[in-house]
């Protein structure tokens, strides 16, 4: 008992640790003249819902989805095509009502976590019918097939993809001011957070951990898992939505590349690297990966030669990756 | 007139060229102990299989509290009120004991999109979960993941989940499997104490459980029922002492 009561205080001590200094990073940066980092870190943050979101499927599900990147994608493109319409003053529809485009933050960024969902919820349905690799397989088809049908939508530039002339706007507050629009990035993380640790643990939650260790089991006890799956499907794939329009306003350009294969495992990745499983690990893992690729592409171009390795060596060495390194959960298998 | 919870009907299921269930009838009565016996691939998981919807039968019947279940999805027959513990064990070995007992609680709470209350503290766990681990001598692994506990703990404890919804019928399969004697013993005991609450249908190895537990056996050879009755009938029976306990004795 004294031992996992320790494990817990001592992860509510990394949580703590990593919320201050987030936190205090801009105003640390901006004393520091190193104002740069404020746009990484909100770059760190975005990718960190993502991966968050990939984790409930992950690490909780038990259902390995390839094709993540489709719904950070779909997101993306919501915010990217409703900024276009109302930057061309051309109505994106006229019936039943003429809709002109919006650049809104309070309806840009919802709706765009509303269509992911929807997406996700298409897609899942169809996926989750299938296990192990036929899924990966399936999931991974889904999002080649959207980046695809977005190469060739010449409208909306298609292979060049959309930019943006500025960011959404947000009652009260100026989205175009990096460490602005930094804070809003990490409260709807933290936000996002709190919301996965709360399910995780509620009943629903307990449903899924159990689809993911027996389904058989579970269908047994009279829930049926597939329902308890598609549910968190849609929930990662709202999250990554979220991630997608917060990513278009950050670059205020969206392409294709959103979806692409890599993004998706780049995700994979992440949450690997930060520990499957654990929720917070996945933000680390963001910040490590985006790390790596910053510091190590300075070198060489090649830098996925580093990556490699050091993927192997957290996989094989820390079970709960690097947040378990942190955590004391991750020492060897059991 | 008897009143039948299970009745099975002609039941055929073929893998390729093995029938594994050829014809099978089998009537189980409420509130009695109800033993399926049989040789080393005699049928009887694939039988069990059948009567919880785990596989479809090829042909023939399962009806369960009078109503025909036999292209029922398995959760839907566990809602109905039919509960199962497995031959191998089927626990969910990333979950601590009360989690797992909890999980098994909550689901027979209806549905359970509940996204924010700590599961463990949800009123039907509070109100069940110490008794439920109780039952089943598992109070002090409460905290444990499953996966640490022992062959026989192991057991007790999916025994215990096959209880907490109140089932009014229990398919145990091979519940002594791999337990050592103190288990059996405590097992069989557990089962005892279960006599009569609800109906249970007993897949069993140990000759000895069989015959000290049943109200009624059934015996299974090469995927077809050769006899059913008493304990002391089937003893006598010469069909089932050549096919079967000849063999084993």
């Amino acid at each position: 008992m004294t031992h996992t009561q320790q494990q817990s205080i001592r992860k509510k001590a990394c949580v703590a640790l990593g919320a201050m200094i987030l936190v205090l990073l801009p105003w640390v940066a901006a004393l520091t003249g190193q104002e740069y980092y404020i746009s990484f870190f909100s770059r760190v943050l975005i990718y960190a819902i993502a991966a968050v979101s990939l984790d409930l499927l992950l690490g909780y599900a038990g259902t390995v989805s390839l094709g993540h990147a489709a719904y950070v994608g779909v997101g993306a493109y919501v915010v990217g095509i409703l900024f276009f319409h109302s930057a061309e003053m051309e109505p994106l529809f006229t019936w039943p009502f003429v809709f002109k485009g919006c650049e809104n933050a309070l309806v840009v960024i919802p709706l765009a976590v509303i269509i992911s969902a929807l997406f996700a919820l298409v897609f899942g349905a169809l996926s989750l019918r299938t296990r192990g690799m036929h899924f990966i397989m399936i999931t991974l088809a889904f999002a080649q097939m959207l980046y695809y049908f977005f190469v060739s939508l010449e409208k909306y530039g298609g292979d060049d993809g959309l930019s943006l002339y500025n960011r959404s706007a947000l009652p009260g507050l100026d989205l175009g001011n990096d460490t602005q629009f930094y804070y809003l990035c990490l409260t709807l993380l933290a936000a996002f957070l709190f919301f996965c640790t709360r399910l995780v643990a509620s009943r629903f939650g307990l449903v899924l951990r159990g689809a993911r260790d027996n389904e058989r089991r579970l269908n047994a006890l009279g829930a049926n898992a597939y329902t308890y799956k598609l549910a968190c499907f849609v929930i990662a794939g709202a999250g990554a939505g979220l991630a997608g329009s917060l990513l278009a306003n950050q670059t205020e350009y969206v392409s294709p590349g959103l979806m692409h294969w890599t993004l998706s495992g780049e995700l994979m990745v992440m949450v690997l690297i930060g520990g499957m499983g654990t929720l917070f690990g996945p933000v680390l893992g963001a910040a490590a990966f985006l790390f790596m690729e910053e510091t190590l592409a300075m070198i060489t171009e090649h830098w996925m030669i580093y990556m490699g390795p050091f993927l192997l060596l957290v996989v094989i060495f820390a079970k709960r990756g690097l947040f378990g390194l942190l955590t004391g959960e991750g020492k060897g298998h059991d | 007139m008897t009143d039948t919870i299970l009745e099975v009907r002609n039941l055929h299921k073929t893998f390729g060229a093995v029938r594994a269930t050829n014809g099978l009838n089998l009537g189980v009565t409420r509130g009695q102990i109800h033993a399926l016996i049989g040789p080393n691939g005699a049928g009887k998981t694939t039988a069990v299989n059948q009567i919880t919807g785990d596989i479809l039968p090829d042909s023939g019947l399962v009806s369960f509290k009078g109503e025909n279940v036999t292209r029922l999805a398995a959760h839907r027959r566990a809602a109905r009120g039919m509960a199962r513990s497995f031959q191998i064990t089927h626990i969910f070995e990333n979950l601590t004991v009360a989690e797992n007992m909890a999980l098994s609680i909550c689901t027979h709470q209806g549905h359970n999109f509940k996204f924010w209350q700590n599961s463990l503290k949800t009123k039907a766990v509070r109100e069940k979960l110490p008794a439920a681990l109780a039952r089943v001598d598992l109070t002090d692994r409460a905290d444990l993941p499953a996966s640490h506990l022992s062959h026989g703990e192991k057991r007790q404890l999916e025994v215990g989940m096959a209880l907490t919804g109140n089932p009014d019928f229990l398919i145990l399969d091979e519940p002594m499997a791999g337990m050592g004697p103190g288990g059996t013993v405590a097992l069989t005991q557990l089962i005892r104490t279960l006599k009569g609450k609800l109906t249970i249908l007993l897949v069993e190895h140990d000759m000895d459980v069989v015959f000290s537990l049943a109200d009624r056996i059934t015996v299974l050879v090469y995927g077809q029922d050769i006899a059913t009755g008493p304990p002391d009938d089937i003893r006598e029976d010469p069909a089932v002492r050549q096919a079967y306990l000849g063999e084993e004795e």
